[in-house]
């Protein structure tokens, strides 16, 4: 990759990220005031609100996340396989971006629900801890990821040391 | 004064812990998934043996 479309690669691989972190967190405040407010409207919001963020925020951006570091990695010296964080950060945004798919028919089925219980309605149906529970988790994934991306840690799998060997053998034969 | 090679063979410190970590994470889904604990996982919907509480109030279960 030239310098230039390197940088873009860049810049959209950490807006994408940093996007899905922001979203995650945004979920999460949703999903606790989902269990812990009084307000039938604020509940009934809550998770019809959490629907649309997953569909239209934390899906794209996780996918997008996912794209764009794959390009980095592949366009990069880099690459996939060759470091263990690189490795770690794609199986965290694989599992994440997994999960989260999977999620989401619980989040349309509390939305459903949502919709269909009235102003002053029972909500037990919809005090739903595991919202909670993935946000949190989700979070917690996202930053370890964010982690890895500036601390960059040391280490090079077998295939990483093979591949480097070859270079050398390459460049002085 | 010597001036340490860093060490670049082997498997570092912290991509055990990571490993050690996520093992723990995946156990412990697995756990609350066979358990049931924690009524939470995208299979509850398409198995029989969720009893959501919403699902039950819709008769859906």
């Amino acid at each position: 990759m030239t310098p230039r479309l390197r940088q873009l690669a860049l810049t959209a691989h950490v807006t994408s990220s940093v996007g899905w972190l922001g979203a995650v967190a945004s979920s999460l405040v949703l999903a606790v005031a989902g269990i812990t407010s009084q307000d039938p409207q604020t509940v009934r919001a809550v998770y019809l609100t959490m629907e649309l963020i997953g569909w239209y925020v934390l899906i794209p951006f996780s996918l997008a996340s996912f794209l764009t570091g794959l390009v980095q990695s592949l366009g990069t010296t880099w690459g996939l396989f060759q470091h263990y964080w690189v490795l770690a950060k794609l199986l965290i945004n694989l599992f994440a971006a997994v999960v989260l798919l999977l999620y989401m028919q619980t989040l349309g089925f509390l939305a459903s629900v949502a919709a269909e219980t009235t102003p002053s309605g029972d909500l037990r149906g919809l005090r739903d801890p595991s919202p909670v529970l993935h946000g949190g988790a989700a979070l917690l994934l996202l930053l370890v990821a964010t982690a890895l991306a500036v601390y960059k840690p040391r280490g090079i799998t077998r295939y990483g040391r093979r591949k480097q060997h070859e270079r050398r053998t390459v460049l002085a034969p | 004064m010597t001036h340490e090679t860093p060490k670049t063979d082997g498997t570092p410190r912290w991509v055990k812990v990571f490993v050690i970590a996520a093992l723990v994470l995946v156990g412990l889904v697995v756990i609350l998934l066979v358990t049931g604990t924690g009524n939470h996982g995208p299979g509850r919907h398409t198995s029989g043996g969720g009893g959501h509480p919403a699902l039950l109030k819709y008769g859906l279960q």
